[in-house]
């Protein structure tokens, strides 16, 4: 709201108040100053912040008032009101005007005075001079007078040409389904029968509370015109402007609520200024339309509560004295009760709390004293934060870059990466345009980083490797969110030659699982057991041979999916223009953090050393490593203290569609060192386990 | 070489028949076009795997009579068998494949390798103090869903339906807020979660007394410019007890500048206004965001005493207790105390610059 410094001044008494003086008070009154502009005639115009609960001060008076209500060091100054001479009239407005208002629900009150035999010329240079300060163009002396009265006062008002209404009648009334309005930006509108208008007998002439409609506009050939100044729904209003598009300052004020009551007044001033500018003659009294004027509200306050929340007791005669200086009539009807009368401007005091933030205000917030030492209940630390630094930690040590990447995506990317049976989540945006989107996975996000990073030219030793922890979103058929803390991974399969081949992939895929393997371990504890459950991939954004689902299980716990892994598809490396293959995996955080801290024991270590045994076993391609390591732990073989993984070796010689898998058995006993003969029986029994489940021929 | 068997007439059901022969001839006539690898995959996936077309009709199997049984089971065989045999051709022919054929093997164990040390975002590391801090200062942290309601955005915010701030130019909406009772949308505050954790509590009757952060990202259609994003991260904190008055809001945002900052930092308040606090404050504190730059006054946030309508519409019982309530941004200070110039160099996610704070 742009305040002219020389046009509020004239409503303090004394005047003077400086720029500095204006900039302080209103900050201590809630409304900070945003821009102070000086003009060349000398006035400086304050942009001023004016919170939405306080429509009451998108205006002049209304931001005097609340100079005149502060307590600061310089010169008190006072309220003046604007002094109103009474108009000459003759006539009634009853033999000019029909009136007729269908809601007064939506329509509580709405006055109209006729003016007439006005001379529509131009304003004189004061009112000229008055709107130009705060950046409005003048028009022409009838159409100024109400905008100025609206930044004057605050009550937006309207003039209608008289001779253009048919039947010399407003009626107020819903538009009819279709009916057609041109409004005074030159618009045409078509109405819904949700929108409140002015209408004469036969059209619409302006849509209320909002614009006015170009058939009844004044001109120059106007003579007779009809004043109006009411007051209305603030949501009927609101939905109108916001279905049409349409935003003007009188829509913006009623949305924040005018009372009733402050109409009287600022009419007045309006058919005053509008008689001594054209020339006019009032027809008498207004007509008026709608429900009696409400009773002003009354509020009780009890100062203990007051003392309570302001942490500060405040003598009851300074919380008088401070609830009067704001126009609040203020009695004490018990020991710890005020009667507070509330004024009709402040549509925002309807509670004891919001007269405890009168107190608050006008005592300044610097009264609030602060303390030294804070009183606090110790908190254990909490796991799930500590369990984030730790995944952190391993995968920082890892090599991995933490991204924060923005939660939308292209519907073209989305559809790559949803899961079968999933919807996505769009948001109904203009200014999402191109990406709409709620990613349904994080990875895209990670892709279009390791795109920038690549087109940046950027490189990273043994590949990029990027994570990031955010949610991911879905919806059902029947559009219930779904909503995930999900940490994403990707890393660039590592190489060798100049295209990639199968064993890097398989190699890629290694490293992802050795990072899958330590997230889970620090998080699950070493006695986790991890299931690797190759599957078919659950959307496009995976390679169809290489994906798999992570489980994990403590004890006797039922095993949980902590991630899924594998290789991207070449769908999903296109949608981001990628080419070399990319590893990733998409975690369930929460799954994945819940059992931290681990449960750790300490166990004694061994005495004796252990002994080791590489046996290599050739399979079918089809034969998985788990698999063998599944048949090894079921032989429950004496004395062993681990099975490991060597390598796997593939050759003509060996043959197509198989592969040898070297294997190491360790084997210790606790009590001495074991000789190597005494284990051959313990490998006799793997080897012909190998044999006899699964094909295998032992390669020497 | 499949004709013959499905020739047969003594079939149980017609449409199962019929099913089967479309299977066969829609399988074969895509197997044929196939081009890559991945596609051959998929393709096997589809019509072969365990969730395939063909498993589904044979979940129809139970449904036939004892015996029918057979008849229709030989059916099944003959079209499974051309299925493979047409698969396998095209597989060896080599028409439709990535190179080397040999398969990955999911299982294998992983392989312990790393030759840099990466790093965490700076978002995330100044996320990671102020919680600290605050933690040392009794707040727990609580998280919730970043896709919200209008019930748990507005209303229990004591956000009315008249009040401009639901306006569609300020929020994500993913429903109609004109036509949807419940309109969803991407959370524009943090303070969600408050409402959330004080329902829980109030509820479970855990709380309140509770003391609370809640750190995340919220949403709002802000033009990007150098200092404005449609996301952003914002942490706000709540703290609910008997007794809490303004002065603890004051003496909580002073020492926390003081912890964070610099010993010596000062915090202003400014009235202002939150339809979810009342009395509402603009903060305001005198601090180096820079170790070398001199302290100034930093508008930081906003904060009040949690109106008693939010308490009552969580549950809480606005007479016995009293709260405050504050937050602000997290990039803000992000960018402060780190010199960086451009809020958009945040989500860029160059490995330079993630290297460089």
């Amino acid at each position: 709201m742009d305040i002219s410094l020389r046009w509020i001044n004239k409503y303090l008494s004394p005047a003077g108040l400086s720029a500095d003086e204006a900039d302080q008070l209103l900050t201590q009154a809630g409304f900070p100053i945003e821009g102070i502009t000086q003009r060349p005639d000398g006035d400086v115009v304050l942009d001023v912040e004016v919170t939405s609960n306080r429509g009451d001060c998108l205006s002049h008076i209304g931001c005097a008032r609340e100079v005149a209500a502060m307590r600061a060091a310089g010169p008190r100054r006072e309220l003046t009101m604007p002094t109103v001479r009474e108009p000459t009239t003759a006539g009634k407005t009853r033999d000019a005007l029909r009136l007729e208002n269908h809601d007064h629900r939506a329509c509580p009150l709405f006055t109209a005075h006729v003016v007439k035999g006005c001379a529509v010329g131009p304003s004189p240079a004061w009112l000229v001079e008055a709107l130009e300060s705060v950046g409005q163009r003048s028009i022409n002396n009838v159409v100024d007078v109400t905008n100025f009265i609206t930044l004057e006062f605050g009550n937006p008002c309207h003039v209608f040409d008289l001779d253009k209404l048919a039947d010399n009648a407003l009626i107020i009334r819903y538009a009819n389904e279709g009916e057609t309005l041109t409004t005074l930006d030159g618009k045409p509108r078509t109405l819904k029968a949700t929108d409140l208008v002015v209408a004469d007998a036969e059209r619409a002439t302006s849509l209320a509370g909002v614009i006015g409609g170009q058939d009844s506009e004044v001109d120059a050939s106007t003579t007779d015109v009809v004043f109006e100044m009411a007051t209305w729904d603030p949501v009927t209003i609101r939905t109108a402007a916001r279905r049409l598009g349409i935003r003007t300052d009188a829509g913006y004020r009623f949305e924040r609520g005018v009372h009733p009551a402050s109409i009287k007044l600022a009419a007045r001033r309006a058919v005053a200024l509008l008689c001594e500018l054209t020339g006019g003659v009032c027809q008498g009294e207004p007509l008026s339309t709608g429900d009696p004027i409400p009773d002003l509200l009354t509020v009780n306050m009890r100062p203990s509560r007051a003392a309570a929340l302001l942490g500060k007791s405040i003598p009851v005669s300074d919380l008088i004295a401070l609830l009067r200086d704001l126009e609040i009539q203020t009695e004490q009807i018990s020991e710890d009760e005020l009667q507070c009368v509330i004024p009709p401007h402040r549509l925002d005091l309807t509670r004891e709390i919001d007269l405890i933030e009168e107190i608050a205000r006008g005592l300044g917030l610097d009264a609030v004293r602060s303390s030294d030492t804070l009183a606090i209940r110790p908190r254990p630390l909490q796991a799930s934060e500590r369990a984030m630094r730790e995944v952190a930690r391993v995968l920082t040590g890892f090599g991995f870059y933490e991204t924060v990447t923005f939660s939308f995506v292209s519907p073209a990317e989305a559809a790559v990466f949803l899961p079968c049976g999933k919807s996505t989540v769009e948001v109904d945006d203009d200014r999402r345009k191109a990406e709409p989107t709620l990613r349904p996975s994080v990875i895209p996000g990670l892709l279009g980083c390791r795109r920038s990073n690549r087109d940046a030219g950027n490189k990273q030793p043994g590949g990029m490797r990027l994570f990031e922890v955010a949610q991911k979103f879905m919806q059902t058929s029947d559009h219930q969110s779904i909503e995930e803390r999900s940490l994403a991974l990707v890393l660039d399969v590592p190489i060798a030659g100049k295209k990639a081949k199968d064993t890097d992939l398989q190699t890629g895929i290694r490293q992802m699982r050795g990072v899958l393997d330590a997230l889970v371990r620090s998080m699950f504890g070493p006695a986790v057991t991890i299931r690797i459950v190759p599957a078919e991939p659950d959307s496009k954004a995976w390679h169809p041979r290489a994906f798999a689902r992570l489980e994990a299980a403590i004890g006797t716990h039922p095993a949980v999916t902590i991630a899924c892994f594998g290789l991207l598809s070449e769908d999903a490396l296109r949608a981001f223009d990628l080419d070399a293959p990319v590893a990733a995996a998409e975690i369930a955080l929460d799954a994945l953090i819940a059992p931290f801290p681990p449960l750790a024991v300490a166990e004694r270590l061994p005495s004796y050393p252990s002994i080791e045994r590489d046996l290599s076993l050739v399979v079918a391609e089809s034969v998985s490593w788990a698999q063998i390591e599944s048949m090894v732990d079921d032989l429950n073989i004496d004395r062993m203290a681990g099975c490991s993984f060597v390598g796997t070796f593939r050759d003509p010689k060996i043959g197509s569609g198989a592969k040898s898998v070297t294997i190491r058995l360790a084997f210790r006993d606790a009590d001495r060192t074991l000789r190597h003969e005494e284990v051959d029986p313990q490998i006799e029994r793997v080897t012909a386990a190998a044999q006899e489940q699964l094909g295998a021929t032992i390669r020497v | 070489m499949f004709g013959a068997s499905l020739e047969h007439n003594c079939i149980y059901d017609p449409l199962m028949r019929e099913e089967l022969e479309q299977i066969q001839e829609a399988g074969l006539a895509e197997l044929a076009s196939l081009t890559s690898g991945e596609d051959l995959e998929r393709w096997r996936v589809a019509y072969l795997g365990s969730k395939g077309r063909l498993k589904a009709v044979m979940g129809g199997m139970k449904d036939v009579p004892k015996a029918e049984k057979p008849a229709v089971g030989q059916l099944v065989n003959a079209v499974k068998q051309a299925l493979e045999s047409a698969f396998e051709a095209k597989q060896a022919s080599g028409a439709a494949s990535s190179g080397d054929r040999l398969l990955l093997d999911m299982t294998e164990p992983g392989i312990v390798e790393s030759h840099a040390i990466g790093r965490q975002h700076i978002i995330t590391r100044v996320r990671d103090e102020l919680v600290d801090v605050f933690g040392r200062m009794g707040f727990d942290v609580a998280h919730g869903p970043e896709l919200e309601d209008d019930e748990h955005n507005f209303v229990n915010l004591n956000i009315p339906p008249e009040h401009p701030a639901r306006e569609p130019i300020d929020n994500f909406y993913v429903d109609d807020p004109m036509t949807t009772e419940r309109p969803r949308m991407l959370r524009t505050q943090t303070s969600t979660v408050q409402i959330r954790t004080m329902v829980d509590a109030a509820k479970k009757g855990w709380g309140p007394p509770m003391k609370i952060v809640s750190p995340g990202r919220v949403y709002r259609p802000d033009t990007v410019d150098a200092t404005h994003s449609f996301m952003f991260h914002q942490i706000e904190g709540l703290y609910i007890d008997r007794g809490v008055s303004m002065i603890d809001l004051k003496s909580t945002l002073m020492q926390f500048a003081r912890a964070f900052f610099s010993e010596d930092a000062e915090v202003r308040l400014r009235p202002s206004f939150f339809p979810f606090t009342e009395p509402s404050a603009e903060f305001d504190m005198m601090i180096a965001l820079k170790p070398d730059e001199p302290a100034k006054w930093i508008e930081l946030g906003g904060c009040g005493m949690v109106d008693p309508s939010v308490l009552e519409a969580c549950g809480i019982d606005a007479e016995e207790w009293t709260g405050f309530a504050f937050g602000f941004g997290i990039e803000r200070i992000a960018m402060g105390k780190y010199g960086v110039p451009d809020i958009r160099m945040l989500y860029e996610n160059d490995l330079r610059f993630l290297e460089q704070i």
